[in-house]
């Protein structure tokens, strides 16, 4: 046999079989570390109690709780039409259905926010996307949306606004009788008479 | 007469061109510059892990120079670190962690035994970094429980930091069955859509330790 063809034949088994050391294809798609680091420090994924009532209240169909807490912890309380997907079992395929569903938003909540935190960057390393975590975790909840303190006399009237939204959520969440309207006076408006300004600079952002 | 034999010389060059432009091409695929090294499963271990935390009490030991064997990094911004921090700690970046000089250098901190413990305001603050640091290998890397904030508040009997343990989180601080379940008659068909995640046949692990970060 020509000897050219021999050697040829020999180079490509060569380079064949170096190609199997290549690589290996990790078990499942992950992202690479750096941009892995770089959503970790964004603090975007971050969502208050006060938004996810008003999206259960309002029955906002993209919204999907996952409570990544332990399932005892789930079955004794858990928020309206939550999932309970434990962090330990994060990874098994079986549980990952539920995410990457297009369309849904999915918020991890915990007793506090470390587990949830903790759970979304698992699954940020994932590849999944639309992710958050309710900020405060139930502990918050408890303390804004079922037991919402009354804000002080002098603070700015969003605060009451808010206030008055978390003592409605409170009766949808919990059924309590509305309190008579002993303490609770609706506060009195305080206008603010301003010397029109001349509309020198109007404009700009 | 095959055409071949012609030329060897003409093979043999295309030939070795061939091989060199694969070698050139191999070498120079672009790898990611940081890469995992726990896996999955090992970086979920790592959150069960107690020793991964760095708890109050042992922050005054560092403080009072009985450990002389930890590094804080300060991993907010500039502005909240000039406004105050832990004595001793450095103030770098989250992100700025991760250029050439510094992961050199958390390389030889590992190397040589010293823990470099992060912190935030808050743990949550330094979860995240902490996690990825962990899972770039780099198991000397520690989170201080609390944060910030509760080292401000204790400054001056951190050592006594048991007798205060709201530093310690994941725990429930209400029973959410009786404070926030709705009463019998009302919203009764929200019980009823409680999903439950698919029932899975799995062989029994030992109870991982709950506890950790």
């Amino acid at each position: 046999m020509n000897r050219n063809y021999i050697f040829l034949t020999l180079l490509m088994v060569v380079l064949a079989a170096g190609t199997i050391f290549l690589k290996e294809e990790p078990e499942y798609q992950q992202i690479n570390a750096e941009d892995l680091l770089y959503d970790v420090i964004q603090p975007t994924r971050y969502v208050t109690t006060d938004q996810i009532a008003k999206m259960i209240i309002n029955k906002d169909p993209t919204l999907e709780l996952i409570d990544v807490r332990d399932s005892k912890s789930f079955e004794k309380f858990s928020l309206n039409n939550a999932i309970n997907v434990p962090l330990d079992s994060l990874i098994l395929p079986d549980y990952q259905e539920y995410f990457g569903i297009p369309g849904t938003k999915v918020v991890f909540y915990s007793n506090d926010d470390i587990l949830a935190d903790q759970s979304w960057v698992i699954a940020r390393r994932l590849g999944f996307k639309d992710m958050y975590v309710m900020k405060g975790g139930l502990n918050k909840w408890v303390e804004t949306i079922i037991k919402p303190q009354e804000p002080p006399e002098t603070a700015p009237e969003t605060a009451f606004e808010q206030y008055q939204f978390r003592k409605g959520a409170q009766i949808f969440f919990t059924g309590s009788k509305i309190e008579a309207p002993g303490s609770s006076t609706k506060k009195e408006k305080v206008t603010v008479r301003r010397k029109k300004k001349t509309t020198a600079a109007s404009g700009g952002c | 007469m095959h055409v071949h034999d012609l030329n060897p010389k003409k093979t043999l060059a295309t030939l070795i061109i061939f091989v060199v432009v694969i070698i050139i091409g191999f070498v120079t695929l672009k790898r990611p510059r940081l890469t995992y090294k726990a896996s999955l499963e090992k970086s979920i271990q790592i959150l069960h892990d107690k020793d991964a935390c760095f708890n109050p009490d042992q922050l005054a030991d560092v403080l009072n120079k009985v450990n002389g064997n930890v590094v804080l990094f300060d991993i907010r911004n500039n502005f909240a670190f000039s406004q105050g921090h832990i004595p001793g700690a450095e103030n770098i970046s989250a992100y700025d962690l991760t250029n050439k000089e510094n992961i050199k250098r958390l390389k030889d901190l590992n190397k040589n035994g010293i823990t470099v413990v992060l912190y935030g305001n808050d743990q949550l603050e330094a979860n995240g970094p902490w996690m990825v640091f962990r899972q770039l290998g780099f198991n000397n890397v520690k989170i201080l429980l609390g944060g910030y904030d509760y080292y401000a508040k204790h400054k001056d009997n951190l050592s006594e930091a048991s007798k205060d343990d709201s530093y310690i989180l994941k725990r429930p601080r209400y029973e959410y069955s009786e404070v926030a379940k709705p009463s019998a008659s009302v919203n009764t068909d929200q019980q009823k859509e409680k999903k439950k995640a698919p029932v899975i046949r799995r062989k029994k692990k030992t109870q991982a330790a709950s506890g950790g970060c």
